[in-house]
């Protein structure tokens, strides 16, 4: 799970504090792990380094941190390359993809697109997984199983998704 | 209290009719056709419980207008009765003459016609009124006063009247009062078994239909069965449950069957066949067979479907029928035929015409062969089918449906097949017997004349010269008849005349004054032989056959035709008109009779192209068998029913390999010959057996009778014929059915 | 060069829209897993695409052997049933085979309807259910074989008649996984090695995974995910 990207899609709605940007990563995506302090600082000063993000003004105040940061073009490009970009298929990416399917809804991408492209990069691998299970023997056979009905778990969730996402869109807008 | 919680037999029977009437759309769409179905049948039969009542209601009522002519004193009436026909129907009426005030009013009007006036039935008043009846007007030149009631009418169709007229003299008929008693249900013997074995031939569909009809949509109920098999029913409670959803059916069908029993009664009398049609209110079944109707067909449903389900294992998790069906058996299947063969042969020759046979051994025969087809069949189909190579693929596909399962289908086309061989035997003995009955051909166009018998002390030279005036007479002669016992045996008529008048009346090649010529009967001999000793009638007078020639039937009623040379010793009984008519005169015949209109009731006239005086047995012979005839022709239709409810739910049992097979590109031909092979087998197979039993039972049962016989292979191609064509049109009912279900939606899973 | 080509396809039942603007391209030889949801129209996209269901509107072009190009909407019931019958092969989830006839006669049925001999017919029916390897029930009914068996012998008789595109619509929806997994494994193979095409509707991933390339059904619209870029 890429926090950066992650970050990156939620500055898309508009600049924020960094202490914003950690509230709503854990509002979203961080139901069990919410994220550090330094996490979030680290992360944004690697993707300011990189020219994704830019200061958008200090506001005075009490606070120990008052920067707030906005994201530039670049970093736009980067949300989307990743957005498009299905993830390599592996056990438990449920996290990833949910946090892509949210923030193509927040920011008003195709999240169908998102999941279409999961699917065809899951059975692409899945049928990679099914050739190879019909020239080996019986060890190889089980092993690929093993994979292959994890993959069939994640494609079923990709259905699931898919088939709410009406529901999900009116949820996240809230 | 400990309440029982073991389960009552009413409790399951109860729950069976809740689930057949309860709840979905389509559960009351089953229950009403079953209703319609059952109720058909319930229909059919109160109308046959009705029967006896009808008859005896008519039997009644002919003998309540019969006259009474024995009485003290002088007779305050006087009376003739008449005869008359008019082309192919009979008027019967009475000429009355009161000679008192207090004459007895004959039944069915409220007094007696004056002199010049008449009451005529209702039919009669139609016919007079349309314009076929128009030849008819000139000899009911009376005014009409009223119609006659129901009282004075055997039936509604009767054509019937009642006319005042002075003319009448003290030689005619002295009545005293109407009415004499009689024995009801007073049925010719012979006329009593035909109807017997009429009524078991029609009936057996009947109840084959009503045993299908509660299998409608069993395929569904066995679904429903096997899930209350899943909550915890019994096998043997299951079945209740299933018989009682049957009874529901059945009761449906008893309620509808009484609906269309009174919706139809009140239209009994419109039925245009005199014989068949009835008064409504006497269509009325009796007590006890309306009780039988009301118990047997909701046993009988019961009864089907325990039989049906006999083979039908239903578990929790769905139905299982036996794949591997068991081998029929045949040695019991050939009881009853046996049994029945036996009792009819042990029979032969006991029979004779005035004599009740003994009825029980013969009818048991038949109706032991009947039952002995549709128990034969299912071993039959079987067999068949089994030898069957499916050689193209829709016979292919049939043939092995009926593999799988011949005996639906093989009962099912047991009820036609009863019907048939019925009907075949019917037709036989008809045949057969009316051979008998009436003694030569009687209806040959090429003769046309008209002999008219004047009555004892009228006018008959009046007579002769009204008809010889009329233009469509072209030469009047003279001939006397006689009639007369040959030996012990059968009555003879002979008619004496020259041969200008006995050449009108029959093939005689080379008439010459001096020969006897005798005519050929059906069964190939003559009529009488040279030696024999005729008695007549009347005068008791003997005389011996002279040498005779033998020539082929004849027209009239007359056995012997004696030239005047040879028929010295000879004593007339009664002397004839024969008017020999003009051909290029359309309806000379009753232009002829017309021309005498005015002697009414002193003449008596015959001719060949009208209707024929003869036995009144066979007058109810033609009536038996028109109504026989028409009850198959019902009966085959109930039956075709039956065939069509079991192919409908056949196609909706299959629906799903009949859409894959469409959607596989199978052609909808294919699918649908198949279907006609499934019907065609079967009934091809019942048809010949019921051919074959109809054709041994007719011949048995003639021999019963002691007479020829004689096969009326017009009407066995017409029966078959139209078996063969209900073959097609169920196949082709069932056709819309296959549609539906070789569509892509038959595809759709639910 | 595509082999079986759709555009445009709508359907409805009643006032349900089974398709609203389908379209899919299906190659020569090739297995192509049509998956969605349950209702999104997928078994009326392969009736369709079959020739079974007439679409409300759209076209189905068709390449045939003789390699004229046929469309299937304007064809009549008669020539579609042809086509089905000598073209394509069919396998469904349940209830294909005739309950009546032997496994060995189900197979050979397609091919006694194109006019062929018993004899031969049925030579050529015990090839292929060797191949699938169920000739040991050849003189069985389907009710007396397992469901395994039984869609086999379905898979022998829709390749009987050596179809270019086979049908499928859920053939594993009736079994588990390892008789559905052996199905499908004897289905693509088989169909691989005749040449034929594939057309395999689906909601199981693991037996789409047989197919080369996939195509998604929803709401009645298809995206195929090859052709739409």
């Amino acid at each position: 799970m890429s926090i950066g990207h992650a970050l990156l899609g939620l500055l898309e709605g508009g600049p924020r504090h960094g202490y914003d940007l950690k509230r709503a990563y854990d509002e979203r995506f961080g139901q069990d792990r919410p994220l550090h302090y330094g996490q979030v600082y680290s992360t944004l000063s690697r993707l300011l380094k990189n020219g994704f993000v830019t200061e958008a003004g200090v506001e005075a105040g009490d606070g120990p941190e008052r920067k707030r940061y906005a994201i530039t073009d670049a970093g736009v490009t980067d949300v989307e390359r990743w957005l498009s970009t299905p993830e390599k298929p592996e056990p438990y990416l449920q996290n990833t993809l949910y946090a892509k399917v949210v923030l193509a809804l927040l920011s008003g991408r195709s999240a169908t697109e998102v999941l279409d492209a999961q699917r065809a990069a899951h059975l692409t691998t899945m049928r990679e997984l099914t050739r190879r299970k019909a020239d080996g023997d019986l060890a190889d056979q089980l092993i690929c199983d093993f994979a292959l009905f994890h993959l069939e778990a994640d494609l079923r969730w990709l259905e699931l998704t898919a088939a709410r996402l009406d529901q999900l869109a009116a949820e996240v807008a809230r | 209290m400990n309440r029982t919680l073991r389960p009552s037999v009413l409790g399951d029977l109860t729950l069976g009719v809740r689930l057949a009437v309860g709840g979905s759309r389509k559960s009351w769409v089953r229950l009403a056709l079953q209703g319609v179905g059952i109720g058909l049948g319930v229909a059919l039969l109160l109308f046959a419980a009705s029967l006896p009542n009808v008859l005896d209601g008519r039997s009644d009522r002919v003998a309540g207008r019969e006259m009474v002519t024995e009485g003290s004193g002088p007779a305050p009436l006087l009376v003739e009765d008449d005869f008359l026909a008019f082309r192919v129907d009979y008027i019967g009426g009475y000429y009355l003459n009161p000679r008192t005030p207090d004459a007895p009013v004959p039944p069915g009007v409220d007094r007696l016609p004056g002199d010049g006036e008449i009451f005529v039935s209702p039919a009669l008043a139609r016919l007079l009124a349309e314009p076929r009846g128009e030849l008819l007007r000139p000899r009911f030149p009376q005014k009409v006063v009223g119609t006659i009631g129901q009282a004075g009418l055997e039936n509604p169709s009767e054509l019937q009247f009642y006319a005042g007229d002075t003319k009448i003299k003290d030689t005619s008929a002295g009545v005293y009062g109407w009415g004499v008693p009689h024995r009801r249900g007073g049925l010719d013997p012979m006329l009593w078994l035909l109807s017997v074995v009429g009524l078991v031939v029609l009936l057996f569909p009947v109840a084959v239909f009503v045993g299908v009809a509660t299998r409608l949509a069993a395929a569904q109920r066995d679904r429903r069965l096997a899930a209350l098999r899943l909550v915890g029913a019994a096998a043997s409670r299951v079945r209740l449950i299933a018989s009682g959803e049957s009874l529901a059916g059945a009761l449906a069908g008893l309620v509808v069957g009484f609906g269309i029993f009174f919706a139809v009664r009140p239209f009994v009398d419109r039925i245009s066949i005199a014989e068949l049609s009835a008064f409504p209110d006497e269509v009325m079944p009796t007590p006890v067979l309306t009780l039988t109707v009301i118990v047997a067909v909701p046993v009988l449903a019961v009864v089907t479907s325990l039989v049906a389900m006999r083979r039908t294992i239903i578990e929790p998790l769905g139905v299982v029928r036996d794949q591997k069906p068991v081998r029929r058996r045949l040695w019991w299947r050939l009881v009853p035929v046996a049994i029945g063969v036996a009792l009819l042969v042990s029979q032969i020759g006991t029979f004779t015409r005035t004599e009740k046979p003994d009825e029980w051994p013969v009818v048991g025969g038949i109706v032991l062969l009947m039952l002995g087809i549709p128990v034969l069949l299912p071993w039959l189909v079987e067999r068949v089918v089994f030898l069957v190579k499916g050689r193209t693929p829709a016979l292919q596909l049939a043939v092995r449906r009926l593999q799988l399962d011949s005996g639906t289908a093989a009962r099912v086309v047991g009820g036609v097949a009863v019907v048939l061989a019925g009907t075949v035997t019917l037709q036989m003995v008809l045949a057969g017997v009316e051979g008998e009955v009436q003694t030569r051909e009687k209806k040959q166009s090429s003769f046309n004349y008209l002999t008219v018998t004047a009555k004892e002390g009228s006018d008959a030279d009046g007579i002769a010269a009204a008809l010889e005036k009329s233009r469509a007479v072209t030469a009047l002669h003279r001939v006397e008849a006689a009639w007369g016992q040959v030996g012990t045996g059968g009555w003879v008529g002979l008619n004496i005349g020259p041969c200008a008048a006995l050449t009108k009346q029959a093939s005689i090649p080379d008439c010459r004054d001096g020969e006897v010529y005798a005519v050929r009967e059906s069964t190939g001999r003559p009529a009488a032989q040279p030696g024999d000793v005729v008695t007549f009638r009347r005068s008791d007078a003997k005389w011996t056959v002279p040498p005779l020639e033998v020539v082929d039937a004849g027209s009239g009623t007359a056995d012997l035709f004696v030239t005047p040379a040879a028929a010295r010793g000879l004593v007339s009984s009664n002397s004839e008109f024969l008017a020999v008519l003009d051909s290029s005169v359309p309806d000379a015949v009753e232009h002829a009779r017309n021309a005498i209109a005015g002697y009414t009731w002193q003449t008596y006239t015959y001719s060949p192209s009208g209707p024929y005086d003869g036995n009144e047995a066979e007058r109810v012979f033609g009536v038996v068998r028109r109504a026989l005839l028409t009850g198959s022709l019902l009966t085959l239709l109930v039956a075709a029913a039956s065939l069509l409810v079991v192919a409908l739910e056949q196609v909706r049992e299959r629906r799903r390999p009949l859409a894959v097979m469409a959607a596989s590109g199978v052609p909808r031909g294919t699918l649908a010959r198949s279907l006609l092979w499934q019907n065609a087998l079967p009934l091809a197979i019942s048809t010949v057996v019921s051919l074959a039993t109809g054709i041994g039972l007719g011949a048995l049962v003639i021999r019963v009778f002691g007479a020829e016989v004689a096969f009326d292979w017009a009407g066995i191609g017409l029966i078959t014929g139209i078996v063969v064509g209900l073959t097609f049109a169920v196949t082709a009912l069932t056709l819309p059915s296959l549609r539906r279900a070789t569509g892509a939606l038959g595809l759709r899973t639910e | 060069m595509s082999l079986l080509r759709a555009e445009g396809l709508t359907k409805s039942f009643g006032r349900t829209h089974a398709l609203d603007g389908a379209g899919i391209t299906i190659r020569e030889g090739e297995v192509v897993a049509v998956m969605g949801p349950s209702g999104s129209g997928k078994s009326t996209l392969l009736h369709c695409l079959a020739g079974i269901l007439p679409p409300d509107s759209g076209t189905v072009h068709y390449r045939d052997h003789s390699g004229s190009d046929r469309e299937l909407t304007s064809m009549n019931d008669g020539e579609r049933s042809e086509l089905r019958r000598t073209e394509f092969g069919f396998v469904f989830q349940f209830g294909q085979l005739v309950p009546e006839l032997t496994c060995l006669e189900n197979v050979a049925l397609p091919l006694r309807l194109s006019g062929m001999k018993r004899k031969d017919a049925e030579r050529a029916a015990k090839d292929w259910m060797a191949r699938l390897e169920v000739d040991a029930v050849a003189d069985q009914r389907p009710g007396e074989t397992s469901g395994g068996q039984g869609q086999r012998v379905a898979v022998a008789r829709a390749l009987v008649t050596g179809p270019k595109v086979i049908f499928a619509d859920e053939p594993t929806g009736a079994l588990d996984s390892l008789n559905g997994e052996r199905v499908m494994h004897l289905l693509t193979t088989a169909a691989r090695e005749t040449g034929a095409a594939v057309v395999l509707v689906t909601h199981e991933p693991r037996v789409a995974a047989y197919s080369d390339r996939e195509v998604v059904v929803r709401d009645g619209r298809s995206r195929d995910v090859e052709f739409a870029r």
